[in-house]
């Protein structure tokens, strides 16, 4: 009896054990995140992320394999082989741009930046808040000689805080609107007959279209909604006024939600609970005749091989008609408070993304990458028809296009509101009131800006 | 006297065996976590940026906040339709499995308790990303619920708020069933078979002995499997953020998925709040598990 007491209360501490040990554990995966990006800057710092003085090395963090490295990749080659044939460029690839994110948040909470790199891809509508935030985890690049005039406005201003640069843009985030035109054919429609239409005429047509082929004319990550951001950009609007949210007020807005939502119901727009189901399900599992977004999506559509030279590309619809452009997405580089060789660094990124021909040709040719550059953008490479996009030269309409973007507000709590607005739209679809679903996410918006 | 002094100096060197194993625990508990917890607890007074933060004006802005915040309030209700809905039926169905399976006359015993222990051997993630894929539009349990023709056509269980925090409900009892199962296995072995024979010879059926003398004896491993299923339900996280990144329209975010977008997932790296929160959660585990221990204390 004695030694089952005993093993009974061995079995009680064991468990004990097991249930501090479990506690533990759970509160780990609670602050996984933190964890994770500790990590991921311990990993870099025995690295030894940063370049030395003096060296003809440059260290990048950066993500994308066939998007941002190939450009990077071209970038270091211009620049061996035209500049300082030692140069060399170790890029360091993250496995998603918050992974970058999250080095500057830790690097700025601790106060220390040595475990960040010289260089580091950086989305575009983050920057100003991390700016914001950790003012001295970036360093200004006013001095470089690039020919600023040279980049579109509207790219440029994600990277210029107060006036003065702080980064080199790599992409451009032109918004295209690509058409399946073999199936629109079937409808009875050309790409031109969706040039320059309005959202009413869209939502005709997308109907027939998918009566006749069952394909959505539209589709969107229900989750990271960027479709009000894009739509009210083409109407030259913003979803923030003076720095406060501007949604139920917002009457071109609240315009934009019902299109939204008639289109839901109507079957022309299809929304995904993520963005896997976006890239995976609804655009490579063709379920498309249409697709809406910043001209990196590009990579992505033509992944699906057998509808190769059925695709075309166009402006934006608006509310009135007219053509309308945008702009979402992507990524600028920028000079780190780490950086030992910010002479180095500055005279390689003006002369490669700066407006060097080859450095974008190659970015083009090898990673789809496209130049905010107006000179760079003239190249041959440029003019040439894509085979996929039935010989169409995209790129130099995309430059093109890139060229009207109209400059909106921007704020730094883009996401954030985008966060709300994408939950708003799935609350309407579900039967709640539109502007009571509006005030919400503006009341939520408001709460987080600490208004 | 001399004889006398010997036997302190033996309570004396016991005494200092004893704090020296005591040292390095102790010492590793307070670094790793006492001293976090308190530092935790300064920084849920102040606001502001990482690299700068400010002290609160007032003190308690953080604490006062999380209570008119609608979203924070939304993750406390789901978090608590979790764990009303989950507790009891995990823990139901694993003294159920635990007593057929502390059958002495089952075959393969040894195999089918590694069975419904084995999802407990999976990463969370993984299970997650299972559990998401075999629940898509796309997925297996669509195509079966189709072709069976109990669903005209694909349901989108993610996307729709009810089916998705049920789906998070179930992912979870698979998950952790086993788990608790071991623990009521282990207990079982405790009670005296002697104790089931007397049932026997009394004339007792198998629900009354179950119920009348397994329950009351579990008692213990009962109390401790709920403490810890609170506990890990309170701060669920994995779950909401890899089944359904809290959607659609935060219909199915838990406390722990909000304090993570609070300080990473989005980007606001709004720290002082999320430690506010972390503190809330912290007060409520503490609050369950003293309220789950006085109800189930013997001692009366």
């Amino acid at each position: 009896m004695k030694k089952k007491l005993l093993s009974a209360l061995l079995a009680t501490a064991m468990t004990a054990a097991l249930l501090a040990g479990c506690g533990s554990s759970e509160s780990a995966t609670a602050e996984g995140g933190e964890a994770q990006t500790e990590g991921a800057s311990e990993g870099a710092s025995s690295e030894g992320a940063a370049s030395e003085a003096g060296e003809n090395k440059l260290t990048v963090y950066a993500w994308d394999a066939n998007f941002n490295i190939p450009a990077l990749q071209a970038a270091a080659d211009d620049y061996k082989a035209n500049v300082d044939s030692e140069f060399e460029l170790e890029i360091i690839e993250q496995s998603q741009s918050s992974d970058i994110e999250n080095a500057i948040t830790l690097a700025g909470s601790a106060g220390d930046y040595s475990t960040l790199p010289d260089i580091v891809l950086f989305q575009d509508h983050w920057f100003h808040k991390y700016q914001k935030d950790y003012p001295d985890a970036f360093v200004p690049v006013d001095d470089a000689e690039v020919d600023w005039n040279d980049f579109g406005a509207e790219k440029l201003s994600y990277s210029v805080v107060d006036g003065t640069p702080y980064g080199f843009p790599v992409d451009n985030g032109t918004v295209i609107f690509a058409y399946r035109v073999d199936l629109l054919e079937e409808c009875g429609y050309t790409i031109d007959d969706m040039t320059g239409i309005s959202w009413a005429d869209f939502i005709k047509i997308g109907e027939e279209v998918y009566n006749k082929t069952g394909k959505y004319l539209l589709c969107m990550d229900g989750d990271g909604n960027d479709l009000i951001y894009m739509m009210l950009q083409a109407e030259g609007e913003s979803q923030f006024k003076d720095g406060k949210p501007y949604i139920t007020e917002n009457g071109t807005l609240v315009e934009i939600i019902g299109v939204i939502e008639e289109m839901l119901d109507k079957n022309v727009l299809y929304l995904t609970n993520d963005w896997s189901g976006y890239t995976n399900q609804a655009i490579l599992g063709d379920m498309v005749a249409g697709v809406m977004n910043g001209n990196w999506i590009i990579p992505t559509i033509s992944q699906v091989e057998e509808n190769s030279g059925k695709w075309e590309i166009t402006s934006l619809p608006t509310l009135n008609g007219g053509e309308g452009y945008a702009s979402n997405g992507g990524s600028s580089l920028y000079i780190t408070a780490n950086c030992k060789n910010v002479d180095l660094a500055k005279k390689f990124l003006s002369y490669t993304f700066g407006g060097s021909a080859a450095t974008y040709d190659a970015a083009l040719t090898n990673g789809g990458v496209i130049t905010c550059c107006v000179s760079a953008g003239q190249s041959d490479v440029y003019n040439q028809g894509v085979a996929y996009f039935n010989d169409q030269p995209i790129y130099a309409k995309i430059v093109e296009m890139g060229a009207n973007v109209p400059i909106v507000e921007q704020s730094d709590y883009h996401y954030t509101c985008r966060t709300q607005i994408a939950a708003a739209v799935i609350n309407i679809h579900n039967g709640a009131d539109t502007m009571t679903a509006l005030q919400e996410a503006e009341d939520q918006l408001n709460f987080e800006m600490g208004n | 006297m001399n004889r006398k002094k010997k036997e302190m100096n033996i309570t004396a060197k016991q005494q200092a065996a004893g704090w020296a194993f005591l040292t390095p625990a102790t010492l590793l508990l307070v670094i790793m976590s006492f001293y976090p917890i308190i530092q935790a607890f300064i920084m849920a007074l102040k606001t502001g940026s990482s690299a700068n933060m400010q002290w609160c004006e007032p003190i308690t802005y953080n604490f006062t906040r999380m209570f008119s915040d609608k979203l924070f309030m939304r993750s406390v209700v789901n978090t608590f339709l979790y764990l009303l809905i989950e507790v009891p039926i995990m823990l139901v169905l694993a003294i159920l499995l635990a007593q057929l399976l502390n059958n002495k006359d089952l075959k393969f015993k040894g195999f089918f308790r590694t069975c419904v222990f084995l999802p407990c051997a999976t990463s969370l993630v993984s299970y997650a990303l299972i559990f998401k894929s075999l629940f898509a539009t796309e997925g297996l349990i669509n195509s079966i619920l189709v072709k069976v023709g109990i669903l005209s056509e694909n349901f989108n269980f993610l996307g729709t708020t009810y089916t998705a925090k049920a789906i998070i409900i179930i992912a979870l009892i698979w998950r952790w069933t086993g788990y608790n199962m071991v623990f009521f296995l282990a207990g079982l072995q405790n009670i005296e078979y002697s104790v089931y024979e007397a049932a026997k010879i009394d004339g007792a059926s198998g629900w009354k002995t179950f119920w009348h003398i397994t329950v009351p004896l579990l008692k213990p491993t009962i109390v401790m499997t709920m403490i810890m299923s609170i506990n890990g339900t309170l701060q669920l996280f994995d779950e909401s953020v890899n089944l359904t990144k809290g959607g659609p329209a935060n219909s199915t975010i838990t406390m722990s998925h909000y304090i993570y977008n609070s300080s990473f997932g989005e980007g606001t790296t709004n720290f002082g709040y999320a430690a506010a929160m972390s503190f809330f959660i912290f007060i409520l585990v503490a609050v369950l598990a003293f309220i789950n221990m006085k109800v189930g204390d013997t001692r009366d």
